[in-house]
């Protein structure tokens, strides 16, 4: 299952291109109260995980700036999803344990809890929007999903990786 | 002179050939962010096409197309009728276009729709969308690609449009909550409203054409300050739109 017939290069196009298309998709029963999963935070922890701080970062803002283009709000991703880039490749040099579920299901919610934070702040609160709703029912749909999604994704780029190779 | 001389060492030609391809990515990215992830969006539309919403909502749409080029060939019958007898008046409405909604973000940081029809098909940006019965306004295209459209709708915490109740008149500014139920606020602090009133497009607004139905009130707040408020029950629910039409 994790050796997909795809090269290093196509993988990515092809993962980061589905996590932007459901996005948009957002299928009716892959959501909690009308909330979607965050699908950028689970492209973006596995890839950083196994690729490092500074290929986590430029993920995220690539990531970042085309989620952006997806809608009109004039809210943006992309310093929150930099910052979790960041953050999340350092584990890969600090060799702490990744493969527990749990950790990456945690670290998936701290991600989600902080893309959603980014957006309160530029919204100075929230505006009228049910802040806490939102914020708790998508992180809570992302750390479900993370431990099944991203511990696939950190076998598949760990077999792609420059930097693992074996 | 020294950042002329470091312009010139970036402009090198050796560095230039080392990183286009980084280059490219870099225009490319910046092309779909100006863009509003045209690209995207239209390879989402080309992809999802075969698991677009089935046909029954969409034949309401139809009848109401329907009924609405009957008004109007009765109404340009009319017209040319005044114009033989040299009192005519301008042409009013257009027909719509039919779009199947191919995704719905109708909970969460933004509320808006995407639509399966785009600048291909007539659409552009600022005309009004209503949902599959008569005339209801569900929002406005705010942007356009080949062949698709986004629709900010009216529950959009940024959506703001000018309403009135049908009947008295009463001006007022409809408000998106980010919940299913928009905030009418009034201009004026004596109004004679109640639940069940019908709300309509103010015929004061630029946005949207006069008269389109908005939703019907639900609740009122007489007590609001500096003038009354109410929430507004939306004659088109975005849940469980499949088609509307573009005006």
């Amino acid at each position: 299952m994790v050796d997909l017939p795809l090269g290093r290069p196509a993988m990515v196009l092809v993962s980061g291109s589905l996590a932007l298309l459901l996005s948009l998709a957002c299928p009716w029963w892959l959501q909690l109260d009308g909330l979607p999963p965050n699908w950028l935070v689970l492209w973006l922890l596995p890839w950083a995980v196994v690729e490092g701080s500074l290929a986590g970062a430029l993920a995220g803002l690539v990531l970042g700036t085309l989620h952006d283009s997806l809608q009109d709000s004039g809210l943006t991703a992309v310093p929150a999803l930099v910052l979790l880039g960041l953050w999340w490749g350092r584990f890969d040099s600090a060799r702490r344990p990744l493969e527990r579920s749990t950790t990456l299901g945690l670290l998936a919610i701290l991600g989600s809890l902080g893309v959603n934070l980014g957006y309160a702040l530029q919204l100075r609160g929230g505006g009228p929007l049910p802040v806490l709703h939102i914020t708790l029912a998508q992180s809570l749909l992302t750390g479900l999903l993370a431990p099944p999604v991203c511990s696939l994704f950190v076998l598949i780029w760990r077999r792609r990786s420059t930097r693992h190779a074996r | 002179m020294v950042l002329g001389r470091q312009f010139a060492r970036l402009a090198d030609r050796r560095i230039l050939l080392a990183y286009w391809p980084w280059l490219l990515v870099l225009i490319g990215l910046l092309l779909v962010r100006v863009s509003k992830g045209a690209p995207i969006v239209d390879l989402y539309a080309l992809l999802s096409r075969p698991f677009w919403p089935g046909t029954a909502q969409s034949e309401w749409v139809r009848q109401a197309q329907r009924v609405e080029d009957q008004q109007r060939i009765a109404q340009l019958e009319l017209q040319l009728e005044e114009l033989r007898q040299g009192s005519a008046h301008p042409a009013k409405g257009k027909a719509g276009i039919r779009a199947a909604v191919i995704s719905r973000r109708s909970e969460g940081w933004w509320e808006q729709l995407e639509l399966g029809a785009g600048s291909l098909q007539g659409v552009r940006p600022g005309a009004s969308v209503t949902g599959p019965g008569p005339a209801a306004l569900v929002g406005r295209i705010v942007s356009v690609t080949p062949t698709t459209a986004r629709v900010a709708l009216l529950t959009d915490p940024a959506s703001r449009v000018g309403v009135e109740l049908r009947g008295n008149g009463s001006q007022g500014l409809l408000r998106g909550m980010g919940t299913s139920r928009p905030q009418l606020q009034f201009l004026d602090k004596d109004v004679e409203v109640q639940p069940g009133d019908v709300v309509v497009t103010s015929s004061a607004s630029s946005l949207f054409p006069p008269g389109l139905i908005v939703g019907v009130i639900q609740s009122v707040d007489q007590q609001a300050v500096p003038a009354p408020q109410a929430l507004v029950q939306l004659v088109a629910p975005v849940q469980s739109l499949d088609w509307v039409q573009v005006r």
